[in-house]
């Protein structure tokens, strides 16, 4: 099916004050091609990415479009050749509707006026074409983030571009959502458009992809043909090491009873009708599976117990005792959060590491009178640093310039610090590379067997089963399946998201 | 010379340029230690406004009320020392309610823009003219001579400079040490995260407002002293004067960052040039013009800095993400 290259980076070089990021790599897109690329965070993907699309420019090298030499200065030279980059940070904007969106600078005209009518219908045509479950006239601010990334996906859709480069688009995704932009791929890939797909998940790389460069340390480290994309050798290339992945389709799932009820949810009802009438309880050492599609509730559900929003109604008790749910007592009583969208709840970016892990936790730093002890502050940052191997590990560090998985180390660790009695963790590993994830499950399962309840929320099911002693299933807010000392495997907890119940076997 | 950091260190270069220009250009003058005390003295009001409108910046807000806030609380301070017959403790009476004035009109501001989620440069655009108002009914439209003795020594001799000194400092520690300090940078960074910590934003940020209000009364009589009189135009155009300090001294207006040592060197790069032009008998129409290229400059070397940081940013991603397979 794939025909002539229509991309060809050559002898790229790429440096950063002088440290190189990208050498000699080259890197190739067919015509009609899924092409992935892989490879850890700060293996030089993005870079090579940017300087593709003119966000960056490379150092030494040449990019042949359709076998000519061209050079892409701005992002605009990339759009006029046909390229369109869905980024990975959402760039959709929120007062705007949806159609406002992906005709954003490219608005049709009836004289001097925004065509409005036109402009929805055109949306609404791209809407059916690819079945997105959006609405042409749906203010952005109102939806999830699932959404808006299906929003950017339909910009690049709606510029007929010839190559679409995917900056992880299933990182914020649910699971049905995801099967849609596969359909989405397959369809666009008959059509004879190209795509760049970057991914950190592996089983959708080698579902989709065609071919696969990967990139290790700002150098080619493979490109592999479909038949040679074999799992344990993608890898082992990726990162040099060998890494548990391949159990995760189905676990057998084991409760400890005798332990003590930590967390007991009463009744807990949302204001809005996103979650109504949940109760569940986590026992001490238990880790918790949330699972459900995007909008199930899941998140409204942990933030109201943490005390983020307030539910209309129900209670909350921590070991027996009842919470006044709000972040100050929450914190107060032993109770941590990891918040879903990392970069907008979980950090101060333009703080150091010592600062963002010290945040939550001046009631245990040192204080003479007023002043902070710095020293006592900083041996703290240097205590998350080595217990979660921070990288860099450098405590003045700007955490807003670290790599996702070490922002989410970052947000994590700060928790560590304290005594918990129960940890809330949402999507913990979204767009984190496959090295940080095993950490980060290694860090919870560590927390668990100190006596710490574990609530994981995770639209990930490879995830949702390889960390979780027991699974419930929400659907439209309610939660509609206990998973409990049984085997579960990953189209059971699907099935019940979605609501068709499947006959065990 | 190619690794030397132009960008981080621009400021203490910038001043020192500046003081070699000046005493190779007009060493007399120039040089002496009554000069340097007259630059600082011309400064201190804005100094001392400045080491409280850092929070605000810090979170993120913009007061543009500030003119004609310290305006106000000069006139009251004015008013009231004048009613009681300008005694000691008229005048102890008159700067306490000043400084109330001043604390309440940000609160006032804190109140309004996190309770009804109207952007400070709306809040602080209508108070400045509410402020004006008031200023000029309290003093009815005339100048209140304000030379009590117990009041003038305020702005006399280096006084001023000890106010700012001391403003200074108590800023610098509260930014730099207290818990607080580092909550006000955390909301000016990220207020859905500081929430999420456990901060109560809402407080901070009404924390911050009161600061600045505080400390801009305090410039108005600092200032009142040193004109020995006030009016409800004594602020005119201070509001720039401390937006252009903060600014030079490389604190982000969208939040999160600057230091108080830099908004310090602002107000003072602002005394030095202020006092090389008068020097060199520049004429004070193209005076405008050179500030506002030195301001340009000064900025532009931030900007520099902060370029130069974002791509280190991108270096060091890759240094840190590289590093796993080594161990």
């Amino acid at each position: 099916m794939a025909g002539n290259t229509i991309l060809e980076a050559k002898n790229i070089y790429k440096s950063f004050s002088g440290v190189p990021v990208l050498q000699d790599v080259h890197f190739e897109v067919k015509a009609g091609e899924v092409h992935a690329l892989m490879g850890e965070n700060g293996a030089g993907k993005s870079t090579l990415i940017k300087i593709i699309t003119g966000v960056y420019a490379k150092d030494d090298g040449q990019i042949y479009w359709e076998g000519k030499p061209v050079e892409i200065n701005t992002y605009q030279d990339c759009q006029k050749l046909g390229v369109a980059c869905i980024y990975q940070e959402l760039s959709v904007i929120p007062p705007l509707t949806v159609a406002q969106n992906v005709f954003l600078g490219r608005e049709p005209r009836k004289g001097p006026f925004i065509d409005y009518a036109k402009m929805n219908k055109m949306t609404q045509e791209l809407i059916d074409k690819y079945q997105f479950p959006l609405k042409p006239t749906t203010v952005v601010d109102n939806l999830g983030i699932g959404q808006r990334q299906l929003i950017e996906i339909l910009k690049g859709l709606s510029q007929n571009s010839k190559l679409l480069i995917m900056d992880e688009p299933t990182a914020s995704l649910s699971g049905q959502e995801a099967e849609m932009l596969f359909k989405i791929i397959q369809t666009l890939r008959s059509e004879g458009v190209s795509i760049i797909y970057i991914s950190h998940r592996l089983e959708e790389v080698y579902m989709l992809s065609d071919r696969l460069t990967i990139l290790r340390d700002g150098k080619n480290a493979a490109v592999l043909e479909k038949e040679d994309i074999i799992p344990a050798k993608v890898i082992e290339t990726m990162i040099g090491k060998v890494v548990d992945e391949s159990a995760g389709s189905k676990k057998m799932l084991h409760s400890n009873d005798e332990a003590e009820v930590r967390l007991d949810v009463k009744g807990l009802t949302d204001k809005t009708d996103r979650y109504r009438n949940i109760s569940f309880q986590v026992r001490k050492g238990e880790i918790l599976g949330l699972g459900g599609l995007i909008g199930a509730g899941r998140t409204e559900v942990v933030r109201a117990i943490y005390g983020v929003d307030k539910a209309a109604s129900g209670e909350v008790y921590l070991d027996g005792k009842k919470l006044d749910p709000s972040p100050k007592n929450s914190i107060h009583e032993g109770i941590g959060f990891v918040p879903e969208d990392r970069r907008n709840q979980g950090f101060i970016p333009l703080l150091s590491t010592t600062k963002n892990v010290a945040l939550t936790n001046y009631d245990i730093v040192k204080i003479q009178g007023t002043s902070i002890s710095d020293a006592d502050e900083l041996a703290m940052s240097k205590r998350a640093i080595e217990a979660i191997d921070i990288r860099p590990a450098d405590p003045n560090k700007e955490v807003g310039v670290m790599s996702g998985g070490n922002q989410q180390k970052v947000v994590l660790g700060k928790w560590l610090m304290r005594d918990l009695k129960l940890l809330i963790v949402d999507e913990p590993t979204a767009g984190i590379d496959v090295g940080a994830k095993d950490e980060i499950y290694s860090i919870l399962e560590n927390l668990a067997k100190d006596g710490v309840a574990v609530i994981v929320v995770t639209s990930d099911l490879q995830e949702l089963l390889r960390v979780s002693h027991r699974i419930l299933v929400m659907r439209k807010g309610d939660i509609v399946k206990e998973f409990k000392n049984v085997e579960v495997t990953q189209s059971m907890v699907l099935s019940a998201g979605q609501g068709v119940e499947e006959e065990a076997k | 010379m190619k690794n030397f950091n132009w960008s981080k260190y621009s400021k203490p270069i910038i001043l020192v340029a500046f003081v070699i220009i000046l005493s190779v250009l007009k060493p007399a003058e120039f040089l002496s230690v009554s000069n340097f005390i007259s630059i600082l003295t011309s400064v201190a009001a804005i100094g001392i406004m400045v080491s409280g409108t850092i929070f605000v910046f810090l979170i993120g807000g913009i007061d543009l009320s500030i003119a004609t806030l310290l305006s106000m609380s000069a006139v009251v301070a004015a008013t009231i020392i004048t009613k009681m017959g300008g005694s000691v403790i008229a005048v102890v009476i008159g700067l306490l309610a000043a400084l109330a004035v001043g604390a309440l009109a940000g609160l006032l501001h804190g109140y309004i823009t996190t309770t009804f989620a109207i952007p400070a440069f709306l809040v602080t655009f209508a108070t400045q003219s509410i402020f004006l108002g008031l200023a000029q009914v309290l003093s009815n439209n005339n100048k209140i001579a304000c030379t009590w003795p117990a009041f003038a020594i305020l702005g006399q001799a280096i006084v001023p400079i000890i106010f700012m000194v001391v403003f200074a400092l108590v800023s610098w520690y509260v930014l730099r040490k207290t818990v607080f300090g580092r909550y006000v940078y955390a909301v000016g960074g990220n207020p859905t995260a500081s929430e999420i910590s456990g901060i109560n934003v809402k407080l901070v940020s009404i924390m911050c407002y009161v600061i600045s209000g505080f400390t801009t009364a305090m410039g108005g009589i600092i200032l009142a002293a040193q004109s020995q009189q006030a009016d409800s135009a004594l602020g005119a155009g201070f509001t720039n004067d401390v937006i252009t300090a903060a600014v030079i001294g490389g604190i982000s207006l969208l939040g999160g960052e600057g230091t108080l040592p830099g908004a310090i060197f602002g107000a003072v790069l602002m005394g030095l040039l202020n006092n090389g032009l008068s020097l060199m008998n520049v004429d004070s129409t193209q005076s405008g013009l050179v500030k506002g290229l030195v301001i340009v400059v000064a900025v532009a070397f931030d900007a520099m800095h902060h370029a130069d940081q974002s791509r280190k940013k991108a270096k060091k991603v890759k240094k840190g993400a590289a590093a796993p397979e080594l161990s």
